[in-house]
């Protein structure tokens, strides 16, 4: 039967390649046999539109050969539970390392609006490529420990050969619920945070505030700090203000108690603007010369490294805070998928 | 709430996990005798038990590579066929199936009478 002899030509190009011809004959004879038995039932010959009904219950060609294979899955239940931890932990990382890195590169390029939408056209590409990573390495190992167990990593061979003593120790329990703040520390925060405020104000005309008797040696010394600092200071005040007000409402609506995470997320995010002040200053400039014809000769290059050494580690503490904040905001994340609030 | 389709769907999933362990045990029962792998299907089939080709035919050689069944080229109405039956291996495995079977079966009953 010509119909049934491409059926087996079509599954014999799946089948596993060193049982192909073996396995061949003898799904060739078994469906001979059943083909038979069913003609003699009939007492004719299947009809084309018969042949093709019995092929169809059969199944497709590569799905019956497919069930020769060894091994079915890519990766087999033995490993995926770490595949799949693994996996959400690098995709985690890739994204957080990825936003930090693509958000210092938009800070420092002078043209942003090109740059965000083209980070984040990027971003699916660079998950993917570090999910088939993954994926590739994980199905590797699955191959090595079903075709060649000895070979296998021994971190594969811990997952069946545990131990009860491995196990680390009970970590301790988050309360469910923190505790309340008290209202003297609700006040005492609004309290202090307004004298800092006043203290920042007073900067500017009292600058000892700050330096101390460096305040002096400031005012004599041939450097000055240069007119980006005002606007970073000004964001400073701005940020502290909404904080005061933020606590200050709190108190008004008795609402000093559990203070919002999210509240807590979206002020860390704001600090995020003065830090972006600096690092976006003129040529990266944030010490000047305070005559430059005078002392340009003697200063100059100890400045140029003074102001690019201060550069670096703004650019540090700003890679820490955007790895801070996306870490606060996966714990919200997490927190509010695992404790969804009360339906009213 | 969940729908009839999903329903169906989740007992088609659990009837199958079910039967797979099943299907086994009865073709190393079956397979007390010789057969091939159509007439192994059609006695399981009179008997009340049907399974695809499909599952069928590559359970045969699994068995096989597991060195539970014994198999060999013969020919027969004129036709090469590949015959398999119990390995002195597969006996024994299939006594101590029949056993965890037996045992699990009798579980079931108690466990359904006591709730009645």
């Amino acid at each position: 039967m010509e119909l049934l002899d491409r059926y087996l030509q079509a599954a014999k190009k799946h089948l596993p390649r060193a049982r192909q011809q073996d396995i061949l004959a003898e799904l060739r004879a078994n469906l001979e046999a059943q083909l038979e038995d069913k003609e003699s039932a009939l007492g004719r010959p299947l009809t084309q539109g018969e042949a093709e009904d019995w092929l169809r219950q059969l199944g497709s060609p590569m799905l019956v050969a497919a069930r020769y294979q060894p091994q079915q899955s890519l990766i087999g239940p033995a490993i995926f539970p770490m595949y799949w931890f693994v996996l959400r932990t690098a995709l985690l990382w890739a994204l957080a390392i990825y936003t930090a890195v693509s958000t210092i590169l938009i800070v420092l390029g002078q043209s942003a609006a090109p740059a965000v939408p083209l980070a984040i056209l990027r971003a699916p590409w660079v998950l993917f490529t570090v999910a088939a990573s993954v994926t590739l390495v994980f199905a590797a190992l699955e191959f090595l420990s079903t075709h060649y167990p000895a070979l296998s990593p021994p971190v594969l061979q811990q997952i069946t050969q545990w131990s009860p003593a491995t196990l680390p120790p009970l970590e301790k329990d988050p309360p469910s619920s923190p505790r309340p703040r008290s209202f003297a520390l609700a006040v005492a925060e609004l309290v202090f945070g307004f004298l800092f405020l006043v203290w920042l104000l007073l900067i500017p005309q009292y600058p000892y505030l700050l330096f101390g008797p460096g305040a002096e040696y400031l005012r004599n010394s041939p450097f000055q700090l240069a007119p980006v600092l005002l606007l970073f200071y000004v964001w400073v005040i701005a940020l502290n203000v909404v904080q005061l007000l933020w606590r200050g409402i709190d108190l008004a609506r008795g609402a000093w108690q559990r203070p919002q995470p999210l509240q807590h997320i979206v002020y860390k995010a704001f600090g995020l603007i003065p830090l972006v002040v600096l690092l976006r200053a003129p040529s990266q400039v944030l010490i000047l010369l305070r005559n430059p014809d005078l002392d340009a000769a003697r200063y100059a290059a100890n400045l140029h490294t003074l102001n690019d050494g201060i550069h670096m580690a703004l650019l540090v503490v700003f890679a820490i805070v955007v790895l801070q904040l996306l870490w606060d905001l996966g714990k919200w994340i997490f927190e509010a998928r695992r404790n969804p609030p009360a339906a009213a | 709430m969940t729908a009839p389709n999903q329903i169906d769907n989740l007992f088609e999933n659990l009837r199958l996990e079910l039967r797979r362990g099943c299907l086994t045990l009865a073709t190393l029962a079956q397979l007390r005798q010789e057969h091939y792998g159509y007439t192994l299907r059609k006695a399981l089939a009179d008997l009340g038990l049907a399974i695809d080709e499909s599952t069928l035919y590559p359970l045969l050689r699994r068995l096989e590579t597991q060195g539970l069944l014994a198999s060999q080229w013969r020919e027969e109405d004129k036709r090469n066929k590949r015959f398999y039956r119990l390995s002195p291996l597969g006996e024994q495995i299939l006594a101590q199936l029949l056993e965890e079977w037996q045992s699990l079966n009798a579980s079931i009953h108690r466990i359904l009478g006591q709730s009645e």
